[in-house]
């Protein structure tokens, strides 16, 4: 049967060219969402600081969900000390060191600032020197707290020697030092004493008292992993964890870690759009090349093979062609990867996060597109393997005048979900709300490939009877057409469509999500003027103070941003996810308007929160309610909701007071925002203060966010591969009306009056593709623009409509025109 | 019978056009790329109201004789008028145009339309002329072709003896001055091919329409007025009403020569 397959494929090269083109696209998109799965799951971080570690002892960074992925915890949870004299008796152990960082920058002369790790961890105590691995050290060890010992790349950057005097800004407080060391190392940053590390970092008083970041432990040389052994069964039942080898490179930065479920989110966003693309184009693609071959499955039949025989031969052609696509597919797939880490590094994911490349993603992708091409392949030839060898044979083939109910009836079905997919912006203004109008979308657009045959007839029934009696031939032949073979031509409508679709939606559901954040977080803004010092690793000590008594400055309040965990029960399950939150002041409320609605945010000491009244009502969290919290470094805490406030889209759904999260995030806070009169000093006094950046929130200057662009360059991306399925669609279809061309040109026909013939085809499939995918789209941004803007209509640039319509448009006329001109070349005499 | 195979060994002489002559061919060749020639320096002349059977083994250049005369293809020398208008000088567009009001088209393969009606078909070679059949026309044509109640079906859903008669209705709408039909029972079986050929014959006898049938089956050929027997790209026969023994005598000889 194969033998059989492939040398009847060998003459249908252009259909299963067309196979192979939709499966190249579809294992490339696999494979590229797969590695970064794959990656989200696996991947490691480089050991980078803690190479000469061979054991390294962190808190859990992760919260284990019952029945899901674990969910990482971005800010750092700490170790108790004791645990280093508790490991220094472990046998074969060579040094013990516990482990602190805190932020750390290096002012040169000029005012520049120069930090060559991440500025908010970049310093630690001298003996985490041990922890780099065998370095050469010029120089001795910092005493006291005048003196640093400066890794070399950092040296470099700033042309500091031994000896030299330098100004750094230490966990926020800006000194002089000596240099009395250069560690070479490009990972050692800054080091300090010991007992000053620990002091800046503050772990002598406070919440952290006694605690450092992690432990590392150096054996013996060949002792390594005995003493992995030893320290993991003492630390049994501590709730601590001992790594060793690639996992270490996490434990260094559990932000850069938690990082890694970008990877996991993108793939996951990538998956179930990707997925339900690629199987209509396949199956787009299968059809066609099966209609293409009607007759010599049909000839095959009246010779005597089985309907399964003809289905399974139709199926082992379209694997052929499938597998000659998927190879160099799962190749770009690869290459697909890396362009999207790329994209996602300016989301926040560390450059030095590696992608695993195991050869998993290309197996997974072959499997689920094996089984997509099997599947379409085998439900494409169903009609034809079941009819009858004499009716397989007539000359001429028009498909049935009726389409069947159950097409019809699920068609009607998909749009009915699509429709209460799409109130979803109503119930959740939140990203994931505004995801589901894409969704919404898409599943419409499957809807109407369903009953787009129906509808088309009906469509040409009411046309045709106006085009017989008045229209010029090209258009009456065009239309006939059109309503005669109302499957092919719905299938080409709606694919058309969902590109429509698939752009509006996807593009106008980011947009109006954005103009809303924009809106809000614009009214909600009191400040004009935030100041950030990510050069310092945060806010130094001192500056809110000192920027309050700048001339023309009316209100300034420092800014966090961290993460919380807030476990509640969705349709019974438990979801742990993590959210983003703020910590704000008790005096944000001269810079920050929230929209509270009820309750006080003056009163947001102590252990309190503020919630979003989308969390209110959702997790029964009301003004003077107790709330179960987990903060970002997995420390359990209870709070007392004290107001509740409308703005969720600008300012997240979640504000906690800057006492509950004390300890539990990073030292300085991220920003300030900065309330000023018309005209104030404010620029000229940061501008001579190194390290700070000066930046303008008033309305509408708010960037592009990354996970914009992410989504943007996906929806191309997918825009492109719906363009080539329909190409593929359109120049098959067309190349496989030869016969009918010819008669009609035998017919009188002038090939003027054919191509007239064609290019009004193609304009009532580009009108009905625009139209019918307008009016999918309608609803569901309509919902999204009441959701998100209170207003019937979605936000988004106003060329996008016009510019989807010229491509839709031109490739119609392109797919159409070409392949057309090259049947209508041929002498007809000859064609019959 | 007035039919005049002009091959060269019979006559010397080139006949002028009349109007009298629905088609007539003056010294047609055709050769295809590769040498091969198709037609050798074919004179004959088609007069209005005759039924010409062609005849001949595979390979004769029966075919490429039909698609001169009719205009769907240009020889390589010598001139193809169709009503005195010569064929040859005038560009593909040019051709359709005369090719849809003044021939009809019947093929082995029907060739219609499987978008359009029965009726559609039929008179689709008007409306592509941008115009509309006479109100008694169609109708006549639709009841002597034997359909008057199959107008708006689609041709899938017709007997292949049907849809050759929507074929020949088609070949008729625009009352041309020849219908070329090529095979036109090659596909039929022998009762259906009956019908389709007795269907011809009285188009000619009642309408006086002229046909040109190209056939190898020397049954069908009976039918024709004159029969021209071809052999190796020359009309080398001409037999006036033919019988089926006398035809396939001919062609016997043919293979055996």
């Amino acid at each position: 049967m194969l033998q059989l397959a492939s040398s009847m494929a060998r003459r249908r090269v252009a259909a299963l060219f067309a196979i192979a083109l939709a499966v190249l696209g579809g294992a490339a998109l696999f494979t590229g969402a797969g590695v970064l799965f794959e990656s989200g799951v696996r991947s490691h971080l480089p050991p980078g600081r803690l190479a000469g570690a061979d054991v390294v002892v962190t808190a859990r960074q992760s919260l284990p969900v019952p029945g899901d992925v674990s969910v990482p915890l971005p800010e750092r949870a700490v170790v108790p000390a004791s645990v280093v004299s508790q490991l220094r008796d472990v046998p074969g152990v060579e040094s013990v060191v516990g482990d602190v960082s805190l932020p750390a920058a290096v002012v040169a002369p000029g005012g520049r600032v120069v930090s060559t790790e991440d500025p908010a961890s970049a310093g630690h105590g001298w003996s985490s020197a041990a922890l780099l691995g065998r370095v050469a050290v010029q120089g001795r060890a910092p005493v006291g707290n005048g003196e640093v010992a400066l890794g070399s790349s950092l040296a470099a950057a700033t042309r500091l020697a031994v000896g030299d005097r330098a100004r750094l800004v230490i966990a926020g407080r800006s000194g002089s030092y000596v240099v009395t060391a250069v560690v070479g190392s490009p990972h050692a940053g800054v080091l300090l004493a010991d007992a000053t590390a620990l002091r800046l970092a503050g772990r002598e008083s406070g919440v952290r008292a006694g605690t450092v970041d992690l432990v590392g432990v150096r054996a013996a040389p060949g002792r390594s992993s005995e003493v992995a052994d030893e320290v993991r069964s003492r630390l049994a039942g501590s709730g601590l964890v001992a790594s060793t080898g690639a996992s270490r490179g996490d434990a260094a930065s559990p932000a850069a870690a938690a990082s890694r479920g970008l990877l996991l989110a993108a793939a996951g966003s990538l998956s179930g759009i990707v997925l339900l693309v690629v199987g209509l184009i396949v199956a787009g693609a299968l059809s066609v090349a099966v209609e293409g071959q009607r007759r010599e499955l049909a000839l095959l039949r009246a010779v005597g093979a089985t309907p399964r025989q003809v289905r399974s031969l139709a199926a082992g052609q379209a694997s052929v062609a499938a597998a000659v696509g998927a190879v160099p597919g799962i190749v770009l797939g690869y290459a697909v990867a890396g362009q999207l880490r790329g994209l996602l590094t300016g989301l926040g994911l560390p450059p030095e996060m590696p992608l695993a490349r195991s050869p998993l993603p290309a197996l997974c992708a072959l499997l689920l597109l094996g089984a997509t091409v099997q599947v379409a392949a085998r439900a494409a030839s169903r009609r034809t393997s079941r009819m009858s060898a004499v009716e397989a044979v007539l000359e001429s083939h028009s498909e049935p005048r009726e389409v069947s109910r159950v097409r019809v009836v699920s068609g009607l079905v998909l749009f009915g979900g699509a429709l209460v997919l799409s109130v979803a912006p109503l119930l959740m203004r939140s990203a994931l709300g505004a995801g589901m109008t894409s969704l919404a979308g898409i599943i419409a657009s499957i809807g109407l490939a369903l009953a787009g045959p129906a509808l088309l007839q009906r469509l040409g029934a009411l046309l045709g009877p106006r085009s017989q009696r008045r229209a010029s031939s090209p258009l009456w032949l065009a239309v006939e057409n059109v309503r005669a073979f109302a499957v092919r031509s719905a299938g080409v409508v709606s694919t058309l469509a969902m590109a429509v679709v698939l752009v509006l939606t996807y593009v106008l559901a980011q947009t109006t999500v954005m103009a809303a954040v924009e809106r809000e977080s614009s009214a909600g803004s009191l400040a004009q003027h935030e100041v950030s010092a990510g050069a310092l690793g945060g806010v130094p000590d001192g500056l809110v103070e000192q920027l309050r008594t700048i001339p023309g400055v009316k209100a300034a309040s420092a800014v966090s941003s961290t993460t919380v965990l807030w476990p509640h029960t969705v349709l019974g399950d438990v979801e742990v996810e993590p959210e983003p939150a703020m910590v704000l002041e008790p005096d944000t409320w001269d810079v920050l308007d929230l929209g509270v609605r009820a309750g006080d945010v003056a009163d947001l000491h102590g252990a309190t929160v503020a919630v979003s009244e989308d969390v209110a009502r959702s997790r029964n969290a009301g003004v003077g309610r107790d709330v179960a919290l987990l903060l970002g470094d997995g420390a359990s805490v209870q709070a007392r909701v004290v107001a509740v406030y409308s703005r969720s889209l600008g300012f997240g759904s979640v504000v906690l007071s800057r006492d509950l999260a004390e300890g539990h995030t990073g030292l300085l806070a991220d920003r300030v925002l900065v309330r000023t009169e018309r005209s104030s000093r404010l620029a000229e006094a940061v501008d001579v203060q190194p390290g700070l950046a000066l930046s303008s929130i008033s309305s509408g200057s708010l960037p592009v966010p990354p996970e914009v662009k992410l989504n943007l360059v996906v929806i191309l991306v997918l825009l492109g591969y719906v363009l080539m399925g329909i190409a593929n669609k359109l120049v098959a279809a067309t190349s496989q009306r030869r016969d009918e061309l010819a008669a009609l040109r035998l017919s009188g026909a002038t090939s003027r009056q054919l191509r007239a013939m064609l290019r009004r085809e193609a304009s009532l499939l580009s009108v009905c593709a625009i139209g019918s995918g307008l009016a999918v789209a309608a609803v569901p941004l309509m919902l999204l623009g009441v959701g998100f803007l209170d207003r019937p209509w979605a936000a988004g640039p106003l060329w996008l409509l016009p510019a989807v319509v010229l491509v839709v448009v031109g490739s119609t006329f392109a797919c159409i025109e070409l392949p057309g001109r090259r049947v209508l070349r041929e002498r007809p005499a000859y064609a019959v | 019978m007035s039919v005049a195979p002009m091959a060269e060994p019979v006559f010397a002489e080139p006949l002028h056009p009349g109007p009298a002559s629905a088609i007539s061919l003056e010294a047609v060749s055709k050769t295809y790329a590769g040498g091969v020639r198709a037609l050798d320096d074919v004179s004959l002349e088609v007069p209005s109201g005759a039924f010409v059977a062609v005849v001949g083994p595979s390979g004769s250049g029966k075919s490429t004789l039909m698609h001169c005369a009719a205009g769907l293809d240009v020889p390589t020398t010598g001139s193809v008028r169709i009503e005195g208008v010569e064929v040859s000088g005038l560009g593909e567009t040019r051709r359709t145009e005369l090719r849809r009001e003044r021939i009809g088209f019947v093929f082995q393969a029907y060739n219609l339309i499987p978008s359009l009606s029965v009726a559609d078909n039929i008179t689709l070679p008007l409306r592509l002329a941008g115009k509309t059949p006479g109100p008694g026309w169609l109708r006549e044509l639709v009841s002597r072709v034997g359909l008057p109640e199959r107008l708006d079906a689609r041709p899938a859903e017709l007997s292949g003896g049907q849809q050759q008669r929507v074929a020949i209705a088609r070949a008729l709408i625009a009352r041309p001055a020849v219908v070329f039909a090529d095979e036109p029972t090659g596909a039929l079986d022998l009762r259906t091919a009956r019908t389709v050929l007795a269907l011809l014959r009285s188009l000619v006898t009642e309408l006086g329409q002229t046909v040109v049938m190209v056939t190898h089956d020397p049954a069908a050929a009976a039918y024709a007025d004159t029969a021209l027997v071809m052999a190796d790209g020359r009309v080398v026969e001409q037999v006036g009403s033919p019988t089926a023994p006398a035809v396939a005598n001919r062609l016997v000889a043919l293979e055996e020569g």
